[in-house]
């Protein structure tokens, strides 16, 4: 069917063109726009003077950090661990990584604030235990907003990274324990490597979302940590600041994507 | 495995362990805490009640958000399907110029992050004084869906052996005659997956909802709202609720997809 493909793609075409990239496009033009004077570079020049942007800009990249970092030390030992399980505990395992997946961000967000408030699970438990008399704040800071983001973006490694471990021939490891490889140089020279690009892979697809992240640091930040998403809530809905919103939207859209290539490139050496 | 001391496989178990306790605890605990009769988060609640449950039935705005969540998300979520399916059908069987184009484009909602689908159909919408209609968030739903819809029927198509659809040609079938006849019945199981899927991305959706909804309300968009003024209990009745609607569509899922044998192509 040489070119009649065509045919079926071209619906969903011209949604795409009129309702996704007219749309991104127009944005970006509002960014270098101004209304009589045509293009101008002013808004990014007024992004660099403004030291509250380059302050959500800097919060936004540490806390997408650290979240990333926590992601991969507690989604690695994790997929290493369902790797190994008999066939039936892994199902259930699977299946309790893939159910907070399709759960609603606001419901997972919410429930850090049961868990972690003043009354909530994790205070009951630290004052049990008396290792604290008061309770601590864990909400309305970064702590709960990193929290959160971790919590919610875990199954973005997890799941790819398990396919890769999985995927490990056993064989490959016996062979090495049969030269006479102790376990911890099996782990780090023959299993490791193979796992990385996988670990890679996953570690910037995490940090391509945190950077975009909108929902957890609202609800969980409570507006004492702003990320840049929040900040183009701000100067889209409260002060109409369109084309200096544009103008960050833009930058962060060329990270994104930036970013992703890079993904990309490590994703197809994981998967060949 | 990589046989190990006892005490390396005992410490991978309770890293593998805590990791599920922290990705699953938080949805666990709010279900005991939607039947709790206090105002106040603790746990474990002082004593259980319905009252949540009847201050979230009995709210008209919240049967109203439910309502336009629902018709919103069964709208974007078939014609997703529709244009979705198609467009993966052309891609997988077909060869043209700008084909790898077209699939990154369609996959791209999922990569580019969703507050500047937002901001971007919020000017676009607002230039041309579609702000806050409804067309315009089931356009917007329909395209974030796509990307779910091409994702599990893409692969459902490449695992579907073209030759089949040749012999259904050569035997003079139309293309119409048979896609409806041989290749959807064949499909059925993904297209099933597909639509819940999409159907939960439409439901869930509340960044770019609440950008562009104007007044529309759906539950997201109010739970978000709530959220972000006071810590109200009914929430936690809303949010068992939508646990449960999102465990019983992914069993569905599972099961249908089992019985097919392409669980585990789609899954994992």
């Amino acid at each position: 069917m040489t070119g009649s493909g065509i045919r079926f793609i071209a619906p969903l075409l011209v949604l795409m063109v009129v309702a996704f990239n007219a749309p991104i496009v127009y944005m970006l033009g509002l960014a270098f726009w101004e209304k009589g004077r045509g293009f101008t570079l002013e808004h990014y020049e007024g992004l660099l003077e403004t030291p509250v942007y380059l302050r959500v800009l800097g919060n936004t990249m540490r806390i997408a950090l650290i979240a990333t970092i926590a992601n991969v030390v507690i989604g690695y030992p994790l997929a290493h661990w369902m790797r190994g399980l008999g066939s039936r505990a892994r199902m259930i395992a699977i299946a309790l990584v893939v159910l907070p997946f399709w759960v609603s961000i606001l419901v997972r967000t919410y429930a850090w604030i049961v868990v972690l408030g003043n009354g909530g699970l994790v205070n009951r438990f630290l004052q049990w235990t008396g290792l604290t008399d008061a309770p601590v704040s864990f909400l309305y800071n970064e702590l709960g907003v990193t929290i959160g983001m971790a919590n919610v973006l875990l199954p973005f490694l997890v799941l790819p990274l398990f396919a890769t471990m999985i995927r490990i021939d056993d064989r490959l490891l016996q062979a090495a324990a049969s030269l006479g490889a102790p376990p911890r140089t099996i782990f780090w020279k023959v299993y490791f490597p193979l796992t990385l690009p996988a670990l890679a892979a996953g570690a910037l697809l995490v940090f391509i979302l945190c950077l975009g992240f909108y929902v957890t640091p609202a609800v969980l930040g409570g507006g004492r940590v702003p990320m840049i998403s929040n900040l183009l809530d701000t100067l889209i809905n409260q002060i109409p600041r369109w084309e200096q919103a544009s103008a960050i939207s833009t930058i962060l859209l060329i990270v994104t994507l930036l970013i992703f290539a890079a993904y990309r490139r490590l994703d197809r050496k994981a998967s060949a | 495995m990589i046989g190990g001391s006892p005490w390396s496989r005992r410490a991978v178990a309770a890293m593998g362990i805590f990791g599920l306790v922290f990705l699953t605890v938080p949805l666990i605990i709010v279900i005991p805490m939607s039947f709790s009769s206090a105002r106040a988060l603790t746990f474990p609640p002082p004593s259980l009640s319905l009252r949540w449950y009847e201050t979230f039935f009995g709210d008209p705005r919240w049967m109203e958000a439910m309502w336009t969540s629902t018709l919103v998300a069964a709208i974007s979520s078939v014609a997703a399907l529709l244009l979705g399916g198609l467009a993966a059908y052309g891609l997988r069987r077909g060869t043209f110029k700008g084909r790898d184009w077209a699939e990154g484009n369609f996959m791209a909602p999922l990569i580019v992050p969703t507050i500047i689908v937002a901001i971007a159909l919020y000017l676009a919408l607002a230039k041309i004084g579609l702000l806050g209609s409804f067309a315009g968030l089931v356009i917007a739903h329909t395209l974030l869906n796509v990307p779910l819809v091409m994702m599990v029927l893409g692969v459902a198509i490449r695992e579907f052996d073209p030759r089949i659809e040749q012999v259904a040609w050569s035997l003079g079938a139309s293309w119409g005659y048979t896609i409806r006849k041989v290749v959807l019945p064949n499909l059925a199981p993904s297209v099933f997956a597909a639509w819940i899927f999409a159907f939960i991305g439409s439901f869930d959706e509340v960044i770019v909802t609440s950008f562009i909804a104007g007044k529309y309300e759906t539950v997201p968009k109010k739970m978000f709202n709530e959220l972000i003024l006071e810590v109200n209990p009914t929430i936690t009745a809303v949010a068992t609720l939508l646990i449960v609607f999102t465990v019983l569509a992914l069993a569905a899922v599972t099961l249908i997809l089992g019985r097919a044998g392409k669980l585990k192509q789609t899954l994992v």
